[in-house]
């Protein structure tokens, strides 16, 4: 590979050799090792098994979410209306159910088809019209809420059949019912990114975009694909949300988008597209999660919390920076 | 495209019956009970209690509590100050440690978040303002579940998901406070108009429905102009009070806002316009944000609970309930310096009437 100057930081990154990927991946692997350790010297009630699957429960809808969002990044584009989405599509789970009176089965899965529609409405104005995807998305994320508000007229829908909560609040075998969720859609998003033509478009839409559409890659299809995934791990989370918290609200999952990118960026995802895996964005999510619960734990208050996520935050990249380098060298 | 066009027509000829049915728009559409005029209070029997119950928690009487407050969010005036007073409260039954702590943004997710972690960390009470009802239910019924005992104030949730409810005002309280208040600056032929959050706020359409009937039988004679939405936003507010103040000029001698962003504007929006004693504004605010008004004479009043008086009534309440004082089937709290205070709807304590705060006394609070 070609030596990068880190003096040109504006050039388009290339795709870096599997060791520093590795690293990355290691590095932040050792971080959660020695968090989970230390959280765990500070306070007897961290390491419980009944607190780490409550943990799991509670980080599932970012996590969902974050493994589209894994996608999205590593094409070089970015989703911020993921949260406004979710906002939606719990609205209209509780309209389509309780003022069409569908069944709640076919008010899930339609709520489920709108997330995705609304993905692949972001998608196309991303590539038919050229909008680059921070802005597309940032008009969306307006538009997606307001939807949601003007819906639910500021009420909430309740009072939903008990089967509904198992997803959000049952166990199967033990672990939380949304935990399989989780697991299931890393497992098909780790093996689509990494042994599937689709995600090898994904790395080289990522790259270098133009490169890849003179390649013959069909760059529009990939990402229209792609941000319609976003949208529809946005309505499952949306559901999991709602049966999680027994009521739809339409300021569901506001400024969810943040704690989604923060997952994604941690997990070494570079936000310039090209490189990242799932893994990694796995990796950071439960790292931001073990920090919250345990410094929370350990009687660091809310604000004190965030304050220390945002420097693990800016440790990390900078650590994971200075491998690169030497690796590059 | 013509059905649709017959769907809104019909829609609107029904919606018109409607609308006639509540006179002062912004309201709900549920029942009013206005309170008596004067100042009888009328006590009605509380009910059965409906609220939860801890399972196995230990004997705490007498014992030091570990509490944790968690109000709907952390870093503004009105949360720091219900904090203050159940730290009063802490301080003088002598046995409670009580940490606030929360989201810095009035979010369900991460309040249950919070409490979620704080029921792990092996907490004896929560004390709690909820930003949604139902909610923040599944999260409290787990804390009951887990031995803790369970109340909230500001802002209930679910009946039977805590054990009693520090309630700081009866609709029908604020109503009547905010009326009586308004009768009295503008005279009881007065014409005034209503600036709110928006239609469907469910506290406000409460409180204007309440509005409208305990004018109707108290002050039959003061003149409802219009409601105007406002969002709960500042610059708005001001823009919504000014032109309400260019559209009535001398016909309009009063503005209530329903927000405690929309009284400083409002106020602040007739300080501009030079109509300091010419017109009124009564409403809901933070008396921090009204005493630039009052201090200067230009606005006679703000009327609010004393939220110092609500956290110190929660603290207290906690404690009782973790001593066994405070059981079910109460008809009455004994709440240190606040007296007696009534309970009422089953498993809440009313902290009183609301309180019209004055030139006189504003500058002894500070939240």
């Amino acid at each position: 590979m070609s030596p990068r100057s880190p003096a040109l930081p504006a050039m388009p990154p290339r795709a870096v050799s599997l060791r520093s990927l590795l690293r990355h991946e290691t590095l932040l692997a050792l971080i959660l090792l020695a968090a989970l350790a230390l959280l765990a010297l500070a306070n007897d009630r961290f390491l419980t098994t009944a607190n780490l699957l409550n943990q799991g429960r509670l980080m599932t809808e970012v996590g969902l979410i974050a493994i589209a969002m894994t996608f999205v990044v590593i094409t070089g584009g970015i989703d911020l209306s993921v949260g406004s989405i979710l906002g939606l599509c719990a609205v209209l789970v509780g309209v389509f159910w309780k003022n069409l009176e569908l069944p709640l089965p076919v008010a899930m899965t339609l709520s489920l088809g709108v997330g995705t529609l609304a993905g692949l409405v972001n998608g196309l104005i991303i590539t038919r019209f050229r909008v680059p995807p921070l802005i597309a998305t940032l008009a969306t994320l307006a538009l997606y809420r307001g939807l949601a508000e003007g819906i639910s007229q500021a009420k909430s829908v309740r009072g939903y059949p008990a089967w509904f909560f198992e997803l959000g609040q049952g166990s199967i075998v033990g672990i939380p019912t949304q935990l399989w969720l989780l697991l299931a859609a890393a497992l098909v998003g780790i093996v689509v990114l990494r042994s599937t033509t689709f995600g090898r478009a994904t790395y080289a839409i990522g790259n270098n975009e133009q490169g890849a559409a003179f390649s013959g890659l069909p760059v529009a299809r990939t990402k229209l694909l792609i941000y319609a995934a976003s949208g529809f791990m946005a309505g499952l989370a949306a559901l999991v949300f709602v049966s999680r918290v027994t009521t739809t609200r339409s300021d569901m999952g506001t400024g969810i988008e943040l704690d989604v990118i923060t997952a994604v960026v941690l997990g070494g995802t570079s936000i310039f597209g090209g490189r990242g895996f799932v893994t990694g964005t796995l990796l950071g999510l439960c790292l931001i999660q073990v920090l919250k619960n345990g410094l929370a734990l350990s009687g660091v208050r809310g604000d004190g919390t965030v304050v220390i996520i945002g420097a693990v935050l800016i440790v990390a990249v900078l650590i994971s920076n200075v491998l690169k380098r030497w690796n590059g060298e | 495209m013509r059905s649709l066009l017959a769907l809104f027509v019909g829609t609107s000829l029904l919606a018109t019956p409607a609308l006639a049915q509540t006179p002062w728009t912004g309201g709900d559409d549920l029942p009013a009970t206005p309170l008596a005029c004067d100042a009888t209070v009328k006590t009605v029997a509380p009910g059965p209690y409906n609220g939860g119950a801890p399972t196995g928690a230990p004997n705490r009487a007498g014992k030091p509590l570990r509490v944790v407050d968690i109000p709907k969010l952390v870093g503004v005036g009105y949360f720091a100050s219900t904090a203050s007073g159940i730290q009063q409260a802490a301080k003088e039954t002598g046995s409670m440690t009580v940490t606030t702590d929360g989201p810095t943004k009035a979010n369900i997710d991460e309040q249950v978040t919070f409490i979620d972690n704080y029921i792990t960390s092996g907490v004896d009470g929560i004390l709690f303002a909820a930003n949604d009802p139902v909610a923040i239910a599944p999260v409290l019924k787990r804390a009951l579940k887990a031995g803790i005992n369970v109340v909230g104030y500001d802002a209930d949730a679910e009946p039977d998901a805590r054990q009693w409810f520090v309630n700081e005002a009866e609709p029908n309280g604020v109503a009547k406070a905010l009326i009586d208040q308004l009768a009295s600056e503008i005279g009881a032929t007065g014409s005034f108009a209503i600036v709110t959050s928006t239609f469907t706020t469910p506290n406000q359409a409460r409180w204007i429905t309440e509005m409208g009937a305990y004018a109707a039988k108290c002050h039959p004679k003061l003149k409802f102009l219009e409601t105007v939405e406002a969002q709960e936003d500042n610059i708005l507010s001001f823009n919504q009070a000014q032109t309400l103040i260019n559209k009535y000029g001398d016909g309009l001698k009063g503005i209530v806002g329903m927000t405690s962003v929309a009284t400083p504007a409002a106020s602040e929006a007739v300080q501009q316009n030079k109509l300091c004693g010419k017109m009124a504004v009564v409403g809901l605010a933070l008396p921090n944000a009204m005493k630039p008004y009052i201090n200067g004479g230009c606005i006679k009043s703000t009327v609010l609970w004393s939220t110092v008086d609500l956290g110190y009534a929660a603290g207290l309440a906690l404690r009782a309930v973790a001593d066994g004082t405070l059981k079910p089937g109460a008809t009455s709290f004994k709440a240190g310096r606040l007296g007696e205070l009534s309970i009422i709807n089953q498993s809440q304590i009313l902290l009183g009437a609301p309180k019209v705060f004055t030139k006189a006394d504003i500058n002894d609070f500070d939240f």
